[in-house]
């Protein structure tokens, strides 16, 4: 065959290929933007990487950029991605834009400008490395990989998985949603690198794969043996997290970051009928109360906060009275750690609940709670404070930082009362909730944590701040009126959350802190500011299916039962697999082996009629374990040539074999020839081949697959 | 491949007739072969081919440049062949037609003439009635005086003044045309292009080769052939041994097959090739199995025949020039199974 040479195709890319290679890449920038801009944001990073991606596909081979070298590329696209960011700045940084189309559309604006850049910038740099260098096409898999990886796992590990399409989809089906949601990823990634492989030699494109599938399996296969690293989720607040890893300073929790607000970190199941009068659910936790010199901190007094109660199982503390109030108890379950049980206001026992669920929930217990069911409009006329108390424990709850303004301005709010009301504790409480109201604006950022006291810096600084200020400052108004207060801290639900059903889920930003105020006969009474203005959308998706489903698994319904079963049935044993993989592996090289000696045995054992088959296989076998084999569609005559350095004799084989498959009178042979053939070809390969292959040749248990 | 000593052991064995008749014709080819390459230096191939051709009653039409040997080649094959038979003297051994714009059919055929003594027409044979016919530069004549080749070509016969005149059985055409120098030529067009079996592109000859030609040109201009190697009469014996002998298994037609379907769906081809290639091909296969000492066919002899055969009966789409790579892609598949199918 002189006139067929071989030809190989150079790797030529369509649009299709770089279209669908763009919205791979897209794919992870979506993903890796999401949490860190606003969707401005993310649709001009997903735009700039499919600009970048068809720039880079459609015109590396014939322009300008062909010419152009690499580090002059990679310092364009740096220098792309800084003006970018110093545009950004200056968009948000000037008055201009911000007083002509509003701060909302600059700082959209500024986000875009920002992502559009990064991800234009870093996309072709990426793809130009890849395009010219196999290494460079690693990087870019490696970075689609991360951002897979990195997001999948922050947004779902721990909690409920989410996207929650796609984790109630795979919940419903009995699936684990991780592990639904890690094929995903590295189905993502297996696309990316097949289309980057395309451009390099397609010989290495099994090894590749089957590397990218190994690291894969790996992957799922560790998760699924040792789990997903524990989360350090935190709310605002502290409430979650390692009891051991308490915040110095709560305010600093004030640096939050938008993420992971909506993260559901519990669920409650209500035993009996409830509706809290306040428009919220409020679960305590506990409450800072005694003065540490510098802010409001736990007690280290037994003989204050007796209501509260320090771990689950400890005995009941009745410290309040039943007077309107009702008993109702609840399940809770969380989905993340926390550092001590919560109930609904107020608890007065925890007792430890099965946990229908390991997998999902960290702890489940059921509280008790005798929740308040009278009008806040009874407690005018009450006395603040337990007359039983001592007068140590008195003094404890109204010290208040040594400033001399929070009386004031108390004494001020207060001035407006009407007479017959002006010495009532209520009435004081709520003018001083209705000042904060009116005056307080609601905000996640501000600038009051790192000053000595937050809670002055925010009531005589710009009165905006979030749930722990106004708690503080109420607190310490009302301590300066001389009513005993405190601040509660836990978790507030709205009510409009709970969809119908038994259920409630508790989402990270409801976590919050309040002003509570002690009245005699009644207990601890919440009197929590609502500021009217507000810089935060504190609205959730209060996500109903996922409340509900979270509802039943900790119910531990007999359907669900059934379901954990079925999901227990489905669920691949890894350990099992990863015990039983060496043993099928042996069985394996074993059979492997089993099958190449029958191969070579087998000429000496057949007759006559099958030996132009089975001795010409034995051949080929023996060839084939020393590297040597046909090529896909060269014929055998060709390949006894090709061989014929190594084994002369195979010409004559092959021309004995072929007379008889494709011959109608093929030359007469007897047994011995056959045997004679055999013994030549045997002897031809092993005084023509090195030592370490016929060493390889006799180890390798699989070289008869590599004949044909 | 040594196959005259692979196929050693049955031969001694064999002694049927049939065996012993295809032993004959293996060697007759084999001496008529060894003759032409003792004239013709380094075109082992083409001679290879042009003996199949000839045994496998086709023509061949050789595409090259002037004085690259291919007189030399047609005429030393024409004078290999003897002819012992005295009654029909005007068939010559070697005739060469020089094709030009101005040549007439009866140039070609033979005109009757007017003989005084006898008072009457006898015909006279034209160059065409030979063994083997060297058509020079075939594109160069006007379609008029082609047409009068080629039907002479496929009906064995040329028709004059309403007579009609049978060719020997043995008539073999080896046809030039230079596939560079197109100005003034008449191109044939597909149908006829049809009628010759194989197109062969001939190359330049390798140094060694050269070099031998130039230092034994004297002796061979001095020799006049040496004679007759084979005749006529065992060459025709030879066809038919061979038709006869020479077995083509099932798949490897089923082979030959797949690949025509493959081509004929590839979007490259504009036109595929016709059935009747494939029924002409098989003789040719058998006469290369033949001449490689093997009484069957095999997949070499498919990879050796199957670009000449098919080569000029394909039509390629507009734009794609590559055959050869074309012919590469449709034949690996097809190839394969040939092959894995002898272990099945």
């Amino acid at each position: 065959m002189t006139q067929l040479a071989d030809f190989q195709t150079p790797g030529r890319q369509g649009l299709l290929p770089a279209l669908a290679r763009a919205v791979i890449i897209a794919g992870s920038y979506w993903l890796l933007s999401l949490s860190l801009t606003v969707s401005t944001g993310s649709f001009a990073a997903v735009a700039g990487c499919i600009a970048a991606c068809l720039l880079v596909g459609l015109q590396e081979r014939d322009s300008l950029l062909k010419r152009l070298r690499t580090t002059v590329i990679l310092l364009a696209a740096a220098l792309l991605a800084a003006m970018g960011m110093i545009a950004a700045g200056i968009i948000t940084g000037s008055n201009l834009l911000a007083t002509l189309f509003g701060p909302v559309a600059a700082f959209h604006l500024a986000e875009g400008v920002k992502w559009l850049s990064f991800s234009f910038a870093l996309t072709g740099a990426l793809r130009v490395l890849a395009v010219r260098s196999s290494a460079g096409g690693i990087i870019e898999v490696l970075f689609v990989a991360t951002g897979f990886v990195i997001i999948l796992s922050a947004h779902r590990n721990g909690m409920i998985n989410r996207p929650f399409f796609l984790g109630d989809f795979a919940l419903s089906r009995g699936l684990d949603p991780a592990t639904v949601l890690l094929v995903l990823g590295c189905g993502a990634v297996m696309c990316l690198s097949a289309l980057l492989l395309v451009e390099e030699n397609r010989r290495r494109l099994p090894y590749h794969f089957a590397l990218f599938g190994l690291l894969c399996l790996s992957l799922i296969g560790y998760v699924q043996t040792f789990g997903l690293p524990t989360p350090q989720m935190t709310d605002d607040l502290g409430l979650t997290g390692n009891s051991a890893q308490r915040r110095e300073n709560p305010f600093h929790d004030g640096e939050n970051n938008t993420e992971n607000k909506q993260a559901p970190v519990a669920v409650v199941v209500f035993r009996d009928d409830y509706e809290p009068g306040g428009g919220a659910y409020y679960f305590r936790e506990s409450a800072y109360s005694q003065w540490n010199g510098y802010m409001l901190d736990f007690t280290s007094n037994p003989d204050m906060d007796r209501d509260l109660i320090p771990a689950p199982g400890a005995p009941a503390r009745e410290v309040v009275s039943s007077e309107g109030r009702r008993l109702v108890s609840a399940t809770i379950g969380t989905l993340v750690p926390h550092r001590s049980p919560f109930g609904l206001d107020a608890p007065i026992a925890f007792e430890n609940a099965p946990n229908p669920n390991n997998l999902r929930f960290k702890r489940t217990w059921d509280a008790h709670s005798l929740v308040p069911e009278f009008d806040l409009n009874e407690m005018l006329g009450r006395q603040a404070g337990d007359p039983d108390w001592p007068e140590e424990v008195r003094q404890e709850y109204l010290r208040l930082p040594d400033d001399p303004r929070y009386g004031e301005l108390a004494r001020e709010i207060i001035g407006g009362l009407r007479p017959q009301y002006a010495a009532d504790p209520f009435a004081r409480a709520w003018a001083v909730k209705s000042y904060l109201d009116r005056n307080g604006i609601y905000s996640l950022a501000n600038e009051h944590a790192y000053s000595e006291d937050p809670a002055a810096s925010f009531l005589f600084g710009d009165l905006t701040g979030y749930c722990m200020h106004f708690a503080f400052a109420s607190t310490y108004m009302l301590r300066s009126l001389g009513i005993p207060a405190r601040v509660g801290i836990g978790y507030s639900v709205p009510a409009a959350n709970r969809a119908g059903g038994s259920s409630l889920l508790i989402q990270a930003i409801h976590g919050h802190a309040w002003p509570e105020i002690y009245f005699e006969g009644y207990g601890w009474v919440i009197v929590d500011p609502a500021p009217q203005r507000t810089l935060v959308d504190m609205t959730t998706d209060p996500q109903n299916e996922l409340q509900q489903l979270l509802g039943d698994m900790l119910r531990g319904e007999a359907a669900f039962e059934e379901f954990l079963q079925e999901q227990a049935g489905l669920t691949i044993n890894w350990q099992l697999v990863l015990g039983a993989l060496p043993a099928l592996l042996a069985a394996l090289v074993l059979a492997g082996y089993g099958v190449k000696i029958y191969r070579l045995w087998i000429p000496a054992a057949a007759g006559l009629g099958a030996q132009h088959r089975l001795s010409y296989r034995a051949a080929l076998d023996r060839l084939a374990a020393v590297g040597i084999r046909r090529r896909f569609g060269e014929s055998r005559e060709a390949f006894a040539r090709r061989a014929g350095a190594t084994a002369p004799a195979l010409e004559a084989l092959t021309a004995w074999h072929l007379a008889h498959a494709l011959g109608e009178r093929p030359p007469r042979l007897d047994i011995e020839d056959w045997n004679g053939m055999r013994r030549r070809l045997g002897s031809e390969i092993r005084g023509n081949t090195g030592a370490g292959y016929r060493i390889v040749a006799i180890l390798n248990p699989f070289s008869w697959l590599r004949a044909r | 491949m040594n196959w005259d000593s692979a196929m050693q052991a049955p031969q001694d064995e064999v002694g049927e007739d049939t065996g012993a008749n295809l032993e004959t014709a293996i060697g007759v080819l084999q001496r008529l072969r060894d003759v032409v390459r003792n004239q013709v230096i380094g075109r082992d191939d083409v001679i290879e081919l042009v003996i199949i051709a000839l045994i496998a009653d086709g023509h061949v039409l050789l595409e090259d440049f002037p004085g690259s040997g291919k007189t030399t080649l047609a005429k030393a094959l024409g004078e290999a062949i003897g002819d012992d038979r005295d009654f029909e003297h005007f068939i010559a051994p070697f005739r060469r037609i020089q094709f030009t714009p101005d040549l007439l059919p009866s140039d070609v055929t033979g005109v009757p003439v007017f003989d005084s003594a006898s008072n009457a027409f006898h015909f006279r044979h034209g160059p065409i009635f030979a063994h083997v016919v060297l058509a020079d530069e075939i594109n160069r004549t006007s379609p008029k005086v082609q047409a009068a080749m080629l039907e002479a070509m496929g009906e064995k016969q040329v028709t004059v003044d309403n007579v009609t005149y049978p060719l020997d059985e043995l008539f073999f055409v080896i046809a030039t045309q230079n596939p560079l120098d197109l100005v003034g030529t008449y191109p044939l067009p597909v149908p006829q292009l049809d009628r010759f079996l194989f197109k062969i592109s001939m190359e330049h000859i390798d140094r060694k080769s050269e070099l031998e030609v130039l230092e034994t040109w004297q002796s061979r201009r001095d020799t006049t052939g040496g004679g007759s190697a084979v005749t006529r009469d065992e060459l025709l014996n030879s066809r038919a041994a061979i038709d006869r002998e020479v077995a083509i298994a099932d798949v490897v037609k089923s082979t030959l097959v797949d690949i025509s379907r493959n081509l004929r769906d590839d979007e490259r081809v504009l036109q595929g090739n016709s059935t009747r290639s494939l029924v002409l091909m098989l003789p040719a296969l058998q006469v290369a199995a033949a001449l490689r000492g093997r009484n069957f066919v095999s997949a070499e002899d498919i990879e050796l025949l199957l670009p000449r055969v098919l080569g000029h009966r394909i039509e390629l789409a507009p734009g794609v020039a590559d055959l050869n790579r074309i012919l590469h892609d449709n034949m690996r598949e097809p190839m394969e199974r040939l092959a894995g199918s002898t272990l099945a």
